[in-house]
């Protein structure tokens, strides 16, 4: 089974010299299911975008199906088409990626760029809309769409190119509880059907109920614990290093009790 | 179904006591402008005879509407035009009252304002009517003003026919069936959707500003707040250009935007077309020969 | 500025709609060029930045407001082709999405607010800032282009206005679209814009790019490197040389009489013209300098002299802003927000 995704020595600094990767090198096989996990800052969004081929490292190698992936191998067009089938991203900020004039041209817009048929490009359309319950939305401007209704659409607009992997940033950023749960729906019907999934968030139990590998990050921008889910919480003092999450204090009478505990969202 | 969004602010402006700052007062006219955009897009939708007909066709024809009555020139035709605009209106569900109090406060209010001095000795001599102190109305002036007025009802309401009767979504479609450029479309689009998201965010900010000030603040002040605020869209507007693009590369975008667009004409179109035609000549005819200006 | 459907009548209308069209494929053509796959997001971004500029109120004195139309500020951050792409959606949108603004309106719109205001504000900006301006120097410059683009699209429009009475009329010489002459819509458009529209335009371009310079200077430089304007220069010079074919035309310019010509033809001198003719003496009247005897010669060297003049100080008020406002500050360089 060849691995998705293979990176060495990965380094990645924005031109300002400051660092957003350091020395990572990791390797995702197919079918896992990964969750990258670190503070706000500790560089999971740039290296999913490094995933996706948006973003290319300064040093290091990173190789996708066994190939380089390189801003040069990117442009080959029969790579470059193959690969941007193979791997869906779906962005933190859903309002980036819908585009299109209507809901309907954005799940249409992957396929034709593929080069696929008229014929072929309506019924994958049709076949994602029903799997994701959107077909009444179909018609509809993304601008007038609800929050819940346009991570469907976005999600639904990376479907239709049939990834096997699907990278997603913060996936339950900003989602209603009700979206949040059918998301969770939604990667479990993945992992039975076998394809990849990484996921970079701060949501430590969604990681958890989600993934069965997790990746700590740590805000020095390395990686520094990979494993179970399971494995990884129980590091408390590990995850209080690199600010995932912290503790609070309180008294009662003489007593002083320590509570750790994780915040759904990110202190501002 | 308008999102929640769109209750950021109240469709119709709260009656306050006392000024508005200019915070509110922008955020309001924001906050109307994005409501008023969300609302068309139901009103389009609804079945009306505007509403009915291929957004080719309906662009088209409004657009030899609007032509043909700038080749109006009597006023008692211009006047059968403004009716003529808004029987359109009520045929396709559009509510008289608000299609006429919408022409009168975009173009209408403004057109007095303008054409009012041609109204005067000062810019038409002619047979003076009345006279207040310094400023005579002539009779010819009075003409010429009143001409104007209707004509720029006449244009502001076949605009407003188009607007509130065609999702923006259709009339992309029909652009691009029509031959034009992909790209130009597909920039449309995306613009239409920023203009929402990035008017969202400002209204945001003005209301923000509003609750945290406790008196109106300096003009100076104001205006370095503003200036500043218009930067940061500037920043954020790179930013987002950005962020799309990355998004647009992820689904294979390699500089082409191909859409597939399913329009197709019917048999109420034809018979509108045939109707429209007999309209304008008759128009024209009756403004030359009838009423010969 | 937005000129609403109506004023205008079909020959003007339909003139400049069929007018900007070629001008739209060429700007086109050259964004693609340049901005290459990127277009499509940067235009869009630029045409909703452009549309929402316009909706902010900026406070002037008082409590009066103004508003500010942003394309020479585009020009400078894109170039003024973007300028006239961006400028020119977001135009095309506020008329057919918004109600704001006539249809049939939209050439002439387009004309005045997308070409002639960002082209004027960008070549005024690249003159007056130089190459590798300091940050007051590019600030000023700013302010300057944008007043001068403003003012210029300003004047356009009052002649597209002006030209209505002389263009359609009734029989017995009634305008039939916008009644004002030329003699009172260019003045109107004018005074309105030096004095309000145009302190407004200059005021906010200058902020938001002293804002952009200090925060995020990456932004201004964001435009492929501009082309040496030595074309321009070169086009001013033939102007320059030209100007004595102006000797040839008949007659006197439209307004320029002078007092002799004037009794000529009315058969007297109004008293205030009588008064007011001889209080200014001009170092070169009818630009004829009195030692050269050649009229042409004449015509050239009042030419060259004039321009020199107008140049001259032009670029001397230019350094003497730019020393007031100068910033010893280094630029930050981008943060990335990761």
């Amino acid at each position: 089974m060849t691995a998705e995704f293979v990176l060495t020595d990965v380094c990645h600094t924005y031109g300002t010299g400051l660092d957003a990767l350091d020395h990572i090198a990791l390797t995702v096989e197919a079918g896992q299911h990964v969750a990258i996990v670190g503070a706000n800052g500790s560089g999971k969004s740039t290296l999913l975008k490094m995933l996706d081929g948006l973003v290319f490292c300064n040093a290091g190698t990173i190789t996708a199906f066994g190939h380089p992936l390189t801003e040069e191998t990117l442009e080959e067009p029969a790579f470059r088409r193959e690969f941007r089938s193979r791997v869906g991203f779906v962005f933190q900020d859903a309002d980036v990626q819908l585009f299109c004039n209507t809901a309907f041209d954005e799940l249409a817009f992957g396929p034709l760029q593929l080069g696929l048929g008229p014929d072929e490009v309506r019924a994958r359309v049709a076949e994602v809309a029903g799997a994701l319950r959107i077909e009444k939305l179909l018609d509809r401007a993304p601008y007038t769409l609800s929050g819940g209704e346009k991570k469907r659409v976005a999600i639904a607009s990376v479907l239709t190119m049939r990834p096997q992997v699907l990278l997603m940033d913060e996936p339950t950023n900003a989602l209603d509880p009700r979206s949040q749960v059918w998301l969770l729906d939604v990667l479990d019907q993945w992992k039975r059907a076998g394809r990849t999934v990484v996921i970079a968030t701060h949501d430590l139990s969604a990681a958890a109920e989600s993934c069965d590998r997790m990746i700590v990050l740590s805000e020095e921008h390395a990686v520094v614990a990979d494993g179970a889910p399971e494995d990884v919480l129980a590091q408390r003092d590990l995850l209080l290093s690199v600010n995932l999450i912290h503790e609070h204090a309180h008294r009662h009478g003489a007593d002083r009790h320590v509570h750790p505990h994780a915040h759904e969202h990110e202190h501002v | 179904m308008i999102p929640a969004l769109a209750h950021i602010s109240d469709a119709a402006p709260r009656k306050r006591s006392g000024p508005r700052s200019l915070a509110r007062r922008t955020a309001d006219a924001i906050g109307h402008a994005v409501a008023e955009v969300l609302e068309n897009d139901e009103l389009a939708s609804s079945a009306g005879l505007m509403q009915s007909l291929d957004p080719r066709i309906k662009l088209v024809s409004v657009l030899v509407f609007s032509v043909v009555a700038s080749f109006v020139h009597s006023l008692p035709m211009l006047l059968v035009l403004i009716v003529a605009t808004m029987a359109l209106a009520a045929a396709s569900r559009v509510s008289v009252a608000s299609f006429a109090r919408k022409v009168w406060s975009s173009a209408g209010f403004f057109g007095l304002l303008l054409s009012a001095p041609a109204a005067t000795a000062w810019i038409t001599p002619g047979e003076i009517l009345v006279s207040l102190g310094p400023l005579s109305i002539t009779a010819p002036g009075l003409v010429i003003a009143t001409r104007l007025i209707a004509r720029v009802a006449v244009g502001a309401g076949f605009g407003l026919l188009v607007v509130w009767t065609t999702r923006w979504t259709d009339l992309l479609r029909a652009l691009s069936a029509m031959g034009v450029s992909d790209l130009v479309v597909a920039t449309l689009a995306m613009t239409q959707k920023q203009i929402m998201s990035l008017l969202r965010t400002v209204e945001n900010m003005h209301l923000a500003r509003e609750s945290r000030m406790l008196s109106g603040g300096t003009a100076r002040d104001n205006r370095g707040w503003v200036i500043e605020r218009m930067a940061f869209v500037a920043r954020r507007s790179m930013k987002t250009a950005d962020d799309v693009y990355d998004a647009m590369l992820s689904r294979g975008f390699s500089g082409a935007m191909p859409s597939l667009v399913d329009l197709h004409a019917t048999t109420r179109d034809l018979a509108w077309v045939i109707a429209s035609v007999a309209a304008c000549v008759l128009a024209l005819g009756v403004d030359r020969m009838v009423f010969p200006v | 500025m937005h000129i609403p459907d109506g004023y205008l009548g079909p020959q003007t209308y339909a003139a400049l709609d069929v007018a900007i069209i070629p001008i739209w494929v060429i700007a086109s053509t050259r964004i693609k060029k340049t901005l290459k796959a990127k277009q499509v997001p940067l235009m869009a971004l630029a045409a909703a930045f452009s549309f929402v500029i316009m909706m902010f109120n900026v406070p002037v004195v008082g409590g009066s407001t103004g508003h500010a139309v942003g394309a020479v500020l585009i020009a400078i951050l894109l170039g003024p082709w973007a300028a006239c792409i961006s400028v020119s959606i977001a135009l095309v949108v506020q008329a057919l999405v918004f109600g704001d603004g006539g249809i049939t309106a939209i050439g002439a719109n387009c004309v005045n607010m997308a070409i002639i205001m960002p082209f004027v504000g960008y070549y005024v900006y690249r003159l007056v800032a130089g190459d590798r301006p300091g940050h007051g120097r590019r600030i000023t410059a700013a302010g300057i282009a944008a007043y001068v683009g403003i003012v210029t699209a300003a004047i356009a429009a009052g002649v597209e206005f002006g030209l209505q009475p002389l263009l359609a009329h009734t029989a017995s010489g009634q305008a039939l679209y916008s009644p004002y002459p030329l003699s009172v819509a260019v003045p109107a458009m004018a005074f309105e814009h030096l004095l309000f529209f145009g302190p407004v335009e200059a005021v906010v371009t200058m902020g938001i790019v002293a804002v952009l310079a200090r925060q995020d200077s990456a932004l201004l430089r964001m435009k492929p490197a501009a082309k040496p304007l030595r074309w321009l220069w070169a086009a001013f010079a033939c102007l320059v040389l030209l100007t004595p074919i102006g000797t040839l035309a008949q007659g006197t310019a439209w307004g320029e009489w002078g007092a002799q010509q004037i009794k000529a033809t009315l058969g007297y001198i109004p008293a205030g013209l009588e008064k007011a003719g001889g209080l200014w003496t001009s170092a070169m009247p009818d630009y004829a300098p009195s030692f050269i005897a050649n009229p042409l010669v004449g015509y050239l060297v009042a030419a060259v002299l004039g321009s020199a003049l107008v140049i001259g100080v032009t670029w001397a008020v230019g350094r003497l802003l730019a020393r007031n406002n100068d910033d010893s500050a280094p630029t930050v360089p981008p943060t990335d927000a990761a």
